[in-house]
């Protein structure tokens, strides 16, 4: 018995390297290997496994019908096993408020987006994906995005999408390629045609491209909770300047992704820094002159500095709790292997994390997905404690309004900073 | 509330007299006309919106305009009523939440008039510090406790059962009884105290006798308690975690069409939706409104 | 009536009093029984059923005998396992390990600290009922064996069960309302307290991690106004804002439901039924649908902004200061000022169509002779109202009142529908203890459940509102709903 236990957990500690060695170098040799295990192992779970495999998955309201597609191939992908597979809807962005109120009623499977992976690490809610079955996680899908699905190294979800981050969509009759290059010709174009450009300030996810642009950083500490934010450093208060001052133009304007949605519809603004999300909002506005780019550069006291962003992507991951860990996983890979990504691509337009599928000439050919593609090189995975969202909220809704109260912009930084970094009451 | 208007005139008709000026009593009928008709205008602006936007082709929030921009449909209806998809199974939560009201509505019911009663007209040790206890421990603020009432009904097994949707709204509601005791302490002792005479039991008083002169309150019991469930959203979200959309209430269906990713599809038909379910509200609450305000005054003026 | 005894309490010092000489004579009494009482009486502090056999009620006595097994097996195969971990809360951290071959995880099992948590509540509980009516039990024996030993009357088992439908009918009525209030109202805030002294939070959240006892440290940080303690300045903002909140919005839609009923009930209104209908409506539509609605429409894009734009409003009221230069908008919902306006208004359209048709009923039942003899005296219509109809009706609805006041304090509604999503706080100190300037202490504590997973915090401001509240409705009883006023209606 102590025997079989210890070999059980070398084999966990040598996965554990092996996944390890993947992340970090992509060698093949490790990662085949663990493939090839695979399938006995899967042998050996269909044999191991009698009665009903009863599992939950939840995904998105809008993946619904494409996800249950999906699993039903599975069922029959396992013609030897009986499933009883429900599928339910939580939507990737309240995924970790559900999951963890109580982690042994959530799904077996779930999506979720990746800036809650650390909390549901920290909670103990996803199984660490130490071992591979029917395609290698780490090798197949671009690096941001596996970054992205890793916490201390260690693999905890499978990458669905790497489209979750944000770009300039702009309508192409009103500012040329030349000028989305740079805020300044993009706010003089906008003024020309009289209309405006749109931007989330009052939420710390945007508001971080213009000081992350500048060098300025915020990132977790190794506790997984408190932050460490350079904000107000030397250097900030230039930041917190440009912002007031591009705001106060009265042409780049603080609007939430509804009232973007809106403005787009109606002509208001032609131009936004939003995700994929809005894609389908922007393309039926403006019709033929629909275009994204990267996100333009902006001017920091004389100098023109690209602005940088969150990148994002949605994962899939597996609940520690599940009975059915060795299906779980099964199906988790089967709803993100290379099929599945093409497949949510074609029927729904999000942008693969998976290597080869991204290739395609189609996915190439998809203007949202090739500025995101672009932004990629100024982008960092979004991992910040809980303590970032409300201080940073709360100081770009004051910069974008002006600074109303005068207050000096280094006291204005260092109280938000002070939050930021505020250990958890 | 005839009554009302025919004692007004006589005061007001004296006091006129006195006056005798035609013209300022138009001027005075115009003026506080219009006065309510703007008040009245106010109050149903947003149901008004309510209602054009349920018949909006337009899908998201239209914010620039009040009425429909880009045309009229009967579309959300029928996205509503026979298009169930996994984010609109309306038929499913109008079932589930009328089930889940009908039976919580009868438990609620019963245990304030039970309570009601015992309180109003039994008299027995611990009475009054009971009382208290109970108006303190109503005043706990529910969104708190949410968290503890879940895993209590968790260990129950409870959780994402309509029976247990049902006691959560039902369990606790004996607290809610001091409208419905003020009522029962206007009823005269004298009838009680001579059924007792002639030989009837408390079992009996409060069958035949008081809960029969009780209509007034017990029908603004029955709406109150039928009420809750349809407007819940957070018990409810909380308790139906399973994710599977077809077990859930109006309530949470609605606010989840409102969810970040669903709103600029679903606006239109969260509105449909909303304007459904408070047509059989609105006309329970006209047909029961005699009753209601008796209960509510009657208990109130007597608390 | 059996006993009539009642005390009544008419100040809060009084009140104290009895309720220390009640526990007083209550030990008392249970002293008499178990000194005096027989051998019977006495070998029933073991076998509860004792004193019954001894008088013959074999059936009462059998009940009685499963109530003490049932509750012995309770102890032990309940209480006692998780009792035993009360004290540390869980020792043992879940731990897996997974195999990459069977594919399946080694569970080494850990304490769910919140259920050791529950489970001792609930345990506690039970064991609190029993010996409350261990104790019953042996005084009743006594009182069985008083009356055998003066021959009186002992009743039958069948008598028993009758006297449940007529003497004592209460205990009929009030065992399923009170279980209900035990399990959805009791137990839930006998944990929440506990909670309070803990430090559970989200490093600290099970099943995965343990939390344990940590003393008075939550209740020193929310009081901490020194050593920057956000959650001290939070918490007196909130506060303060939730008791302005509470008066204004329950003064306003109380008297905004008199004066629009008395409008309406004005002789001069035309179709008096079809306004208060099309009143009534509005209340029918759910509170969650027009609360969002209205968030939608006062939004800073929102149609309301539009009108305001191009009407000229919105730079009217920019000329006259009481909206920013830079805004090409009213910030209805976003400035901390504007904002707390705009939902004490909103609060106006949410209440006074129920509070209108209260009034209504109230304002029927003034007594016309009042009113004759102040009109004969040549008071005019406005003093009539100040001084007739307002006392009346604040005699009437006053307990309705601070009802209300306390409701408000709790109305979770109309602040979290109209503000979650919407309004930024811009007050640096507040958002970092996750508050805003709108919050009541209920939103707040939701958002730090909800969001922040803080639940030691959330329970520590649940117990100060639950003080609050319970301050203001024992004025409220003792004022309004004592004894004498109770029975002087009857």
């Amino acid at each position: 018995m102590k025997m079989r236990k210890f070999v059980a957990l070398a084999a966990v500690a040598s996965m554990l390297i092996g996944s390890l060695a993947g992340c970090a170098s992509g060698a093949a040799e490790e990662t085949a290997g663990g493939a090839a295990a695979g399938d006995d192992a899967i042998q050996n779970l269909i044999n191991a496994t009698t009665g009903t495999v009863s599992l939950t998955v939840w995904a998105s309201e809008e993946d619904q019908a494409y996800t249950q597609g999906l699993i039903d191939q599975f069922i029959a992908a396992y013609p030897d096993v009986s499933f009883d597979i429900q599928l339910g809807s939580e939507s990737e962005s309240t995924c970790r408020d559900t999951v963890l109120t109580d982690i042994e009623a959530a799904a077996d499977v779930f999506a979720f987006a990746d800036d809650q992976i650390q909390a549901l690490v920290d909670a103990g809610a996803l199984q660490p994906i130490s071992a591979y079955y029917t395609y290698d996680v780490a090798a197949e899908n671009v690096a941001g995005a596996v970054d992205a699905a890793t916490v201390d190294g260690q693999l905890y979800a499978y990458p669905m999408t790497a489209d979750n981050g944000y770009f300039m969509f702009y309508d192409s009759s009103v500012f040329t390629e030349e000028d989305v290059q740079s805020l300044d010709s993009m706010i003089a174009a906008a003024e020309a045609a009289g209309t405006k450009i749109g931007m989330d300030l009052s939420s710390g996810w945007y508001l971080y491209s213009f000081f992350a642009g500048a060098g300025l950083e915020v990132s977790l500490n190794d506790d997984g909770v408190t932050n460490t934010c350079t904000w107000n450093a030397a250097g900030g208060t230039d930041v917190a300047q440009a912002i007031i001052d591009y705001f106060g133009t009265g042409v780049l304007v603080n609007m939430t992704d509804d009232e973007q949605a809106t403005a787009i519809a109606n002509g208001e603004i032609s131009a936004c820094v939003n995700g994929t999300w809005r894609a389908e909002t922007a393309e039926e506005a403006w019709g033929e002159n629909y275009a994204a780019a990267k996100l333009p550069t902006y001017s920091l006291a004389g100098t023109q500095t690209q602005m940088s962003s969150f990148s994002g992507c949605k994962l899939i991951g597996v609940n520690a709790y599940s009975d059915n860990i060795g299906w779980a996983m099964l199906l988790a890979e089967f709803l993100t292997n290379e099929q599945a990504q093409i497949g949510r691509f074609n029927e729904r337009g999000l942008g693969p994390s998976n290597i080869a599928a991204s290739a395609s000439p189609e996915v190439q050919a998809n203007p949202a997905i090739a500025a995101l593609a672009a932004q990629a090189d100024y982008a960092t995975p979004q991992r910040v404690g809980g303590n970032y969202w409300a201080p940073s909220q709360t100081l770009g809704e004051i910069l974008a309004s002006g600074n109303p109260d005068g207050a000096d912009l280094q006291t204005l930084l260092d109280t938000a900073v002070e939050g930021i970094e505020a250990p958890v009451a | 509330m005839e009554n009302a208007v025919h004692k007004n005139d006589t005061f007001y008709e004296k006091e006129l007299k006195l006056k005798s000026k035609k013209k300022s009593e138009t001027t005075s009928t115009i003026v506080i006309n219009a006065l309510i008709a703007i008040f009245a205008l106010i109050w149903i602006i947003p149901i008004v919106w309510l209602f054009v936007t349920a018949f909006s082709k337009y899908r998201g929030i239209d914010t620039a305009h009040f009425f429909p921009a880009q045309g009229w449909t009967l579309d959300n209806f029928k996205t509503v009523l026979f298009e169930p998809d996994s984010v609109v199974q309306y038929v499913a939560w109008f079932k589930n939440t009328f089930i889940i009201a009908l039976f919580s509505c009868l438990i609620s019911t019963a245990f304030v008039l039970m309570v009601s009663y015992t309180f109003s007209c039994m008299r027995f040790k611990g009475r009054q510090s009971m009382m208290k206890f109970s108006i303190i421990l109503n005043m706990f603020p529910g969104v708190l406790s949410m968290i503890a009432i879940y895993f209590v009904m968790k260990q129950i097994g409870l959780t994402n059962s309509h029976l247990g949707m049902v006691i959560v709204y039902s369990a606790g509601s004996g607290l809610g009884y001091l409208i419905c005791k003020g009522f029962m302490d206007t009823i005269p002792t004298s009838i009680r105290e001579a059924a007792r005479l002639d030989g009837a039991s408390e079992f009996e008083i409060f069958f035949k006798i008081i809960l029969p002169l009780s209509k007034p309150i017990i029908v603004y019991t029955v709406i109150s308690s039928f009420l809750a469930p349809w407007a819940d959203f957070v018990f409810a979200k909380l308790m139906l975690n399973s994710g599977i959309s077809s077990d859930w209430t109006v309530a949470i269906g609605l606010y989840n069409m409102l969810g970040k990713d669903l709103k600029s599809h679903y606006f239109s038909v969260f509105c449909a939706g909303g304007l459904l379910i408070s047509i059989p509200i609105s006309i329970l609450f006209i047909l029961m409104q005699k009753y209601y305000v008796e209960g509510v005054t009657g208990g109130a003026s007597k608390g | 009536m059996a006993s009539n005894k009642e005390v009544h309490a008419s100040s809060a010092g009084e009140a104290f009093v009895n309720f220390f000489k009640g526990i007083k004579a209550y030990f008392t009494d249970f002293g008499t029984a178990i000194s005096k009482g027989d051998t019977a009486v006495k070998l029933s502090t073991v076998l509860m059923g004792a004193g019954y056999f001894a008088r013959n009620k074999i059936v009462v006595g059998l009940l009685t005998m499963i109530y003490e097994v049932l509750f012995v097996l309770m102890c032990i195969f309940y209480a006692a396992p998780n009792l035993a971990k009360f004290g540390t809360l869980g020792t043992t951290v879940r731990s897996t390990a997974f195999d990459p071959v069977t594919m399946q995880n080694t569970v080494i099992q850990g304490d769910n600290s919140f259920l050791i948590l529950l489970n001792s509540v609930i345990a506690l509980f039970m064991i609190f009922v029993f010996v409350l009516t261990w104790i019953h039990n042996i005084k009743r024996q006594y009182e069985l064996q008083l009356d055998k030993e003066k021959g009186n009357h002992i009743n039958t088992f069948v008598e028993d069960v009758k006297s449940l439908v007529n003497g004592r009918f209460n205990i009929t009525l009030m065992t399923l309302p009170t279980l209900g209030v035990v399990l959805m109202n009791v137990i839930p805030i006998l944990i929440l307290i506990a909670i309070a002294f803990t430090n559970y939070d989200q490093q600290h959240m099970p099943p995965s991690s343990l939390f344990t006892w940590v003393g008075l440290t939550n209740f020193r940080n929310l009081v901490n106004l020194s050593n920057n303690s956000a959650f001290g300045y939070a918490f007196f903002r909130v506060l303060g804002w939730t008791l302005v909140w509470a008066f204004f919005s329950t003064f306003t839609c109380f008297l905004g439901g008199i004066v629009m009923a008395k409008l309406i009930t004005y002789r001069k209104v035309k179709f008096p039924k079809f306004w208060r209908t099309l009143f009534v409506v509005t209340i029918a539509v759910p509170q969650f649908v027009t609360l969002l609605l209205v968030r939608y429409f006062f939004g800073d894009t929102g149609i309301v902004n539009s009108i305001c734009a191009s009407t000229g409003i919105t730079s009217f009221l920019q000329s006259i200061g009481l909206v920013a230069n830079h805004l090409t908008y009213i910030p209805f919902l976003t400035h901390p000022g504007w904002a707390k306006f705009m939902i004490v208004m909103i609060n106006i359209w949410v209440g006074v169509p129920y509070q209108m048709l209260v009034a209504t009923g109230v304002l029927l039942n003034i007594p016309e002779s009042q009113i004759e003899s102040a009109k004969l005296d040549g008071a005019n219509a406005w003093q009539i109202f100040w001084h007739i109809t307002m006392p009346y009706v604040m005699f009437v609805e006053g307990p309705t009142l601070i009802t209300d006041f306390v409701r408000n304090i709790n109305n979770f509604n109309v602040i979290y529908l109209l503000t979650q999503d919407t309004f930024v706080t811009t007050n640096q100190t507040l958002a970092n203890a996750n508050a805003k300037e709108v919050d009541l202490l209920v939103t707040w504590l939701f958002r730090l459940t909800n969001e922040y997973y803080n639940y030691k915090m959330a329970s520590v401001i649940g117990i100060i509102v639950f003080v609050i509240c319970a301050v203001f409705s024992l004025i409220a009883f003792s004022k309004f709903l004592s004894g004498g006023r109770e029975e002087s209606y009857q």
